[in-house]
């Protein structure tokens, strides 16, 4: 009670008073300052999945004396889940969330009607079963969409026996082997390991904190080996400034990138030696490209970068990203060092435009002068 | 040689208060007690037979009820164990209390036992799970009939036989130890099973696990396990999916030794592990033998949860130490 009677006295009497509190606040500012950062650092960090067991999990495939149902699937379903993959990131495909918030936990819809609210991966709508899919603008992957019928009933590229983290991909790919979520004939999770729910074993539950590619868990997106920075919201809202970050790596001396993901199944698109290699691709300095290239640097080109049209691409582009070294998903600036990848040009998922492009390619055109929409985000010389 | 007579005796009378402290449950003192008669417990049967006893499901919870939040009371100079307060209880026994069942709290919260409240209505006396084949009594469960306390259609006693006062016969007043499972009487409180098939094996905390603690509580044995089995079908075995993980909670599979659970260490009465051969109560968690019981979640009579379960699942957060947590210790 003293104490604020002095305090009060203090700034009542003593002009210096509104000084002293400016003088405090001041220094509690790093503090404050501090504090928020940590506040923001943290939420944006650990995406481990907290709160109600009961949110996800049923013990028995068992309620109320009826089996579990979600989603329209109904039980039993591995590692106990309400409706496996789906029953958390396709919990209601009709609705207009992309986002679920359930309990403490916000969960990523990968199927829903939100109209511009398709997150980084796209929105498998395009291509799911009774929502008038159109096949070649996604993934089609089991309890989503039927299999593709031949040739795109394996993965186009493919080839046996690759380096993946932790062992080789499979062999063979059978032209009654549908793609799953997960597992060896998936892409999140640890590919050794065939079964879906096995290859994702404790990944939702590990700390994440860091995303170092050690574990499923500590991989960007549960994609097993692969490094990147997390946005968020999943890019729901992202900007110029704030994304997903993508790991490139135009040495093709490492097995983390996001392009070498895609490279496990679709191996004759990427340059890297372990897949396609440049027999298949192409390489930057003596040949012209067979494909169009990924983890390669806008440095990387012939010619050399001064004076070449990417030079002109140089404010991030969420239509047309590139990846870097090292990401932070803060990177605004592109330069010689920013790195083309897959997802420059595809959504991993599924998008509106065939090939699931980011932009429909067959409405880009040099002619029309489009600088700065689809190809031409980097291709800027291309309309002139 | 004076020492060694010394020695003897007093290892005699440790072993006699051991023995006493462990929970001998043989009923002597007062018949009146127990035996008094009350209106309509007694009927006429044919001309030239002896009264029966009738309301026999209510014979058992008049003497294990309690009209205040005692949850041990005195009868004819014997500690009855109290499985159903008409009030609160304050301190619920292992089983748990039919207080939560019998009064508003739900069908949800307990086994609907004759006598204590009525048939729940939404399985209207069908057992969640209960297959035929599963329940090794002669005669099996009558879903026509509510469950009972003892008999075929309950838990307690011989299941071999309906008459739920018959099956649990010669139990109270038998020498009980030791616990082999080889009568209902030498059965873990007298849950005596049938079709051949042994009564369950435990160690009986004296209290009943009242005060039940890391170091003094009931221990079980992966026999319970196939005591739920027997009404609730095989909810668990078949729970194995072909790749290795569970399409449904196992039980009777031992605690890893690796991974999350090597962090519970010390016996929670919360989260309670089976052994192969309990014989005393044990603070320590033995991972790669103990084993998952369907009582390690959930209690056998009544609580205040839902589905019968320790802990309020609906509720229940990871950040949270508790509830699944205690094994789950890293999720």
């Amino acid at each position: 009670m003293n104490r604020i009677t002095e305090s009060s006295m203090v700034s009542a009497v003593d002009p210096q008073g509104s000084a002293v509190r400016r003088s405090i606040l001041m220094s509690l500012s790093p503090v404050f300052l501090f504090f928020i950062c940590l506040l923001f650092s943290t939420d944006s960090a650990d995406a481990r999945v907290r709160g109600r067991c009961k949110d996800c999990h049923a013990m028995h495939n068992s309620r109320e004396g009826s089996v579990v149902t979600r989603a329209g699937l109904s039980g039993p379903f591995s590692s106990m889940t309400i409706g496996g993959c789906m029953g958390c990131h396709g919990q209601n495909p009709n609705g207009t969330q992309n986002i679920i918030v359930q309990g403490n936990m916000r969960i990523p819809q990968v199927i829903h009607y939100f109209e511009d609210g398709d997150l980084a991966g796209g929105n498998y709508i395009y291509v799911a079963e009774g929502h008038n899919p159109v096949y070649s603008r996604g993934h089609n992957v089991e309890g989503i969409s039927l299999q593709e019928n031949s040739p795109m009933n394996v993965p186009p590229g493919f080839v046996g026996g690759v380096n993946i983290p932790g062992g080789t991909g499979p062999l063979f790919w059978s032209s009654q082997r549908q793609l799953t979520c997960a597992g060896t004939w998936g892409c999140h999770g640890n590919r050794i390991i065939e079964d879906p729910f096995a290859a994702m074993s404790r990944a939702h539950h590990e700390d994440d904190g860091e995303i170092d590619g050690s574990t499923v868990g500590r991989s960007y997106r549960f994609l097993y080996g692969i490094l990147g920075k997390e946005h968020r919201n999943w890019e729901y809202l992202a900007s110029v400034g704030d994304h997903n970050g993508y790991k490139g790596d135009y040495t093709h001396s490492s097995m983390n990138t996001i392009s070498y993901l895609c490279g496990e199944c679709h191996a004759k698109f990427h340059p890297n030696a372990n897949l396609g290699g440049v027999d298949e691709v192409g390489h930057a300095y003596d040949s012209v490209w067979r494909r169009h290239p990924s983890d390669i640097s806008f440095g990387g080109v012939h010619n050399g970068y001064l004076d070449s049209e990417y030079g002109n691409y140089v404010q991030y582009s969420l239509e047309s990203p590139v990846a870097y070294q090292n990401p932070t998903g803060r990177e605004s600036k592109v330069d010689m060092d920013s790195i083309i990848m897959c997802l420059s040009c595809h959504r991993a998922h599924a998008s509106p435009y065939p090939d699931m492009l980011r932009w429909d390619y067959s409405q880009v055109s040099a002619r029309d002068n489009k600088s700065g929409k689809g190809c031409l985000v980097c291709h800027t010389k291309k309309s002139q | 040689m004076r020492h060694k007579h010394l020695l003897i005796i007093c290892l005699l009378w440790l072993g006699i208060a051991m023995s006493f402290d462990t929970g001998m449950a043989t009923i002597g003192g007062d018949c009146d007690a127990c035996h008094n008669l009350f209106p309509g417990m007694m009927d006429k049967t044919h001309t030239g037979k002896a009264f029966q006893y009738v309301l026999k499901n209510e014979f058992c919870v008049h003497c294990h009820s309690n009209a205040n939040s005692d949850t041990i009371k005195s009868l004819g100079g014997n500690r009855v164990p109290v499985v159903h307060n008409t009030v609160n209880p304050i301190y619920p026994l292992g089983g748990g209390n039919f207080q939560y069942v019998a009064k508003d709290f739900g069908d949800r919260k307990g086994h609907n036992v004759d006598g204590i409240t009525s048939v729940d209505k939404k399985f209207r006396g069908f057992p969640p799970g209960y297959k035929r084949a599963s329940d090794p009594s002669f005669i099996g469960y009558d879903p026509g009939r509510p469950l009972m306390c003892a008999g075929s259609n309950g838990c307690h006693g011989d299941r071999d036989i309906e008459d739920p006062f018959a099956s649990i016969m010669k139990t109270h007043h038998a020498l009980d130890k030791p616990i082999d499972g080889s009568s209902s009487a030498k059965s873990y409180r007298f849950l005596g099973n049938a079709g051949g098939v042994k009564g369950v094996v435990g160690f009986e905390d004296k209290d009943w696990n009242q005060h039940g603690s890391s170091k003094s509580h009931n221990e079980y044995s992966p026999s319970i396990d196939i005591l739920c089995k027997s009404c609730h079908g095989d909810f668990h075995s078949e729970g194995k999916g072909e790749n290795d993980h569970w399409f449904s909670h196992p039980t009777g599979i031992p605690i890893p030794v690796l991974g999350e659970y090597q962090k519970y260490k010390v016996f929670d009465p919360d989260a309670p592990v089976a052994r192969e051969h309990p014989i005393m109560s044990s603070p320590v968690i033995n991972h790669g033998r103990d084993k998952v019981t369907c009582l390690s979640c959930h209690i056998a009579h009544a609580g205040p949860y839902d589905s019968l379960l320790r802990w309020d699942y609906e509720g229940l957060l990871t950040e949270q130490k508790k509830g699944c947590m205690i094994c789950h210790s890293e999720k």
